[in-house]
């Protein structure tokens, strides 16, 4: 007998308009056999994203439109079922965990979902607990939603479907945000409720954390279409040409961490600098500080001037909060100076001359609707002095330099998450600062994206003498870029050494 | 054990503050205003969880609102804000004193203590009710739409997160060397587009869990409405006529 097929797609042609021209899924075929593990890649814009919106029906109901194509679940048309029966077959994890609950604690969302199957009540606190003690997030249900770290909040979506029973679990890029401890957490929990019996239907661009787990690897080309199936770990190493034609990470041992030879002067140094997690919270009648942890207690670090350096730790240890220090704007005792000069005598405005950042999510520095606009505003802001016209012409030799002149009349908003970031660091560099602070470059960028900017950053940083520091949790990414590597553990920034840097 | 305040099934006290807001307006008595509020702030005290601390936080503002009206209306109510007596009579005197003596000293008051009886009755229902029970009642006392109800829940439970990228998009603002005021409108611009995003993200995350408007659906919480409920609204409601028709000032 032929195994069951979970998930069935059969020439799908999907486009976010009804009059549009570009079909972003193009007569997509796809067949996964019920109870594997597959795993579909793609590179950024190829519509894996919104293959699995469609195949999870959620397209076109929330945007977009369907022109042709039969979807079944299990046999069951797509289009014969409600939100309630389609949740039965397919689950749904999403790639950013803070916009995926309806509730404020774990418990009341498994609730939710419970709920929404139309479940008895009485049967709800059972299952709830056989979840949680199953799953071990226990600790998890009547926590604050918010105040969970990324990885957390993975779990807790994760242990939401596994209440509602949901035969096929289709993930998008759930591992994107988080670092190597999270996932491999959250692939503990998958490998859990695949040997239980689910499918597991994973979108993403890495494919490193899967070996070992999935049966099948699936390559989409344009459109969404197969551009290859068939792929497990046995055979991947023959696969690599297309990896590298469709701008794919293909999964390889890092390249081993080799600091750079001398050193130079730093341009931002730490001494004895403390930063607490808690801030100070001022209520009505008296200031209060929370007790709060320490996130970097007494640490040292020199940051070379003219070179790349990468902060690695997990996510939630405080790099983030140690960048706002350096921004005077997360209080700190202990000593930052930059260039020299003590950072608690420069005033914000002069001190944002010379340091900027570039967010995770790029699109929260957006200051206006138009691509060339906002390089524009930024050489304003700094350069008071310059005419119209000289500001306009600096504005699209930039563009030019960082690829982006044909989207000048764009709205920001509307650019690729690489783009986006591209004319972040384009718009923030625009004064001239000499350090550049970059918060988890990779997050949400296929290979190609990552590999433009990091190489242009290090362009800029041989040839016009830019600092760069970069925090990240991907490995890989710090051996590759760095030229110098701290790991922030027990609240030090310690320098790694030579070949420490692995996986 | 749950304070009695806030096991008064949230419908039924919403309905019960309207109707009473509703009352408190036709009349003009500053011993029953007066009254309603202190009771408001015994009931709160006595039968909810509700510290000292977020009282005092909340009747600050209503305090200052109450004085502003309270001297608004002895200066300028009645359209002539003096009587014209009072000025032939005892024309020496300051205008300030001059105001006191005329009829609006009884205005005033009038004006501000009404403030205040609504100001507790409001905060006795804000500080004593549960935000998901209030709803769940609305959905079934009410016949609220699950889609609405739970739209609701689900934005407000975003809230934490908004405020924290609020202030992320004023420190990146910030950095790119443009001057951040509380009142600026950029930043508040770009959470727009980011909350549009957002609620989009969510509702197909509700969605791609069973969620939908139209189906049924089962409840783990029911509030239903008790003869207590019911007692509790009458008393208060009956407790303001009684003021109205036996209370002279």
């Amino acid at each position: 007998m032929a195994a069951q097929t979970a998930l069935s797609m059969r020439d799908v042609v999907f486009r976010y308009m009804e009059q549009g021209k570009r079909n972003i899924l193009d007569h997509v075929d796809l067949e996964i056999p019920a109870g594997s593990v597959t795993v579909v890649m793609g590179a950024g814009g190829c519509g894996k994203s919104t293959l699995a919106a469609v195949a999870a029906g959620l397209y076109p109901e929330n945007g977009g439109f369907l022109a042709g194509g039969k979807i079944a679940w299990f046999s069951t048309g797509l289009d014969r079922m409600n939100p309630q029966q389609r949740a039965r077959q397919v689950g749904m994890l999403f790639q950013n965990p803070d916009l995926q609950f309806c509730m404020d604690t774990l418990r009341k969302e498994m609730r939710f979902c419970m709920e929404n199957l139309c479940l008895d009540p009485g049967e709800m606190e059972p299952r709830i607990r056989a979840a949680a003690e199953e799953l071990g997030v226990q600790e998890l249900l009547d926590q604050p939603l918010h105040t969970l770290s990324g990885g957390e909040k993975q779990r807790a979506a994760l242990a939401c479907l596994y209440v509602m029973e949901s035969r096929c679990l289709l993930l998008d890029e759930c591992f994107a945000n988080l670092d190597r401890d999270a996932a491999l957490q959250l692939m503990e929990m998958l490998r859990q409720m695949h040997r239980q019996g689910r499918t597991i239907l994973a979108i993403d661009h890495q494919p490193d954390l899967w070996l070992d787990t999935a049966d099948e690897f699936i390559l989409l080309g344009e459109g969404g279409r197969v551009a290859a199936r068939g792929l497990h770990k046995g055979n991947l190493p023959q696969y690599r040409p297309l990896f590298q034609e469709l701008g794919l990470f293909y999964p390889e041992p890092p390249r081993p961490y080799r600091p750079a030879a001398e050193e130079k002067d730093p341009i931002l140094c730490f001494e004895e600098l403390s930063v607490a997690k808690g801030e100070v919270r001022r209520s009505l009648f008296r200031r209060r500080t929370e007790p709060a942890p320490l996130l970097l207690e007494g640490a040292e670090a020199r940051f070379p001037k003219g070179s790349m350096t990468a902060v690695l730790g997990p996510s939630g240890c405080g790099k983030t909060t140690a960048f706002l220090a350096v921004l005077r704007r997360h209080a700190y005792t202990g000593r930052i100076t930059l260039d020299g000069a003590d950072l608690s005598g420069i005033r914000p405005r002069d001190l944002y001359r010379q340091v900027g950042i570039v967010f995770q999510n790029p699109a929260n520095q957006f200051i206006t609707q138009n691509v060339a606009e906002e390089v524009m505003a930024s050489l304003r802001v700094w350069n008071p002095a310059w005419p119209e016209d000289a500001c306009r012409a600096e504005a699209e030799r930039r563009l030019e330099e960082y690829g982006l002149s044909r989207y000048r009349r764009y709205s920001p908003y509307m650019l690729s998450q690489g783009q986006q970031r591209r004319l972040a660091v384009l718009s923030v560099l625009c004064g001239g600062q000499k350090l550049l602070l970059l918060d988890e470059p990779t997050y949400g960028q296929d290979a190609r994206s990552v590999q433009a900017i990091m190489a242009q950053l290090r362009d800029k940083v041989d040839n016009q003498g830019l600092s760069v520091i970069f925090i990240t949790h991907d490995r890989a990414l710090a051996a590759a870029w760095a030229d110098k590597i701290y790991w922030l553990r027990d609240r030090k920034l310690e320098p790694a050494r030579a070949g420490e840097v692995t996986l | 054990m749950t304070p009695f305040l806030e096991k008064w099934n949230p419908t039924v006290k919403a309905a019960t503050v309207l109707v009473c807001v509703i009352l408190l307006s036709v009349q003009y008595l500053v011993s029953l205003n007066l009254t309603v509020f202190a009771l408001c702030l015994v009931l709160l005290l006595a039968g909810s969880r509700c510290g000292l601390r977020r009282l005092a936080a909340l009747l600050l503002p209503a305090g200052v609102a109450a004085l502003g009206l309270f001297f608004m209306g002895l200066y300028y109510a009645r359209g002539g804000s003096v009587d014209p007596a009072a000025l032939d009579t005892v024309s020496a005197l300051p205008y300030a004193v001059r105001a006191a003596m005329s009829r609006n000293l009884y205005t005033a008051p009038q004006l501000a203590t009404r403030l205040l009886a609504y100001a507790g009755l409001g905060m006795m229902f804000a500080l004593s009710t549960d935000t998901e029970i209030f709803i769940a009642s609305l959905l079934h006392q009410c016949r609220l739409s699950p889609k609405f109800a739970y739209g609701i829940l689900a934005a407000f439970h975003l809230m934490p997160g908004m405020v924290r990228e609020f202030n992320q998009v004023r420190l990146a603002f910030a950095v790119r060397g443009l001057h951040v005021h509380p009142l600026s409108l950029q930043p508040i611009f770009t959470m727009l587009v980011n909350s549009v995003r957002w609620s989009e993200c969510v509702a197909m995350a509700m969605e791609s869990k069973g969620f939908c408007g139209d189906a049924p659906r089962s409840y783990c919480l029911v509030p239903r409405i008790h003869w207590y409920d019911l007692a509790a609204a009458v008393a208060a409601v009956g407790g303001i006529v009684l003021g109205m028709v036996f209370l002279r000032y």
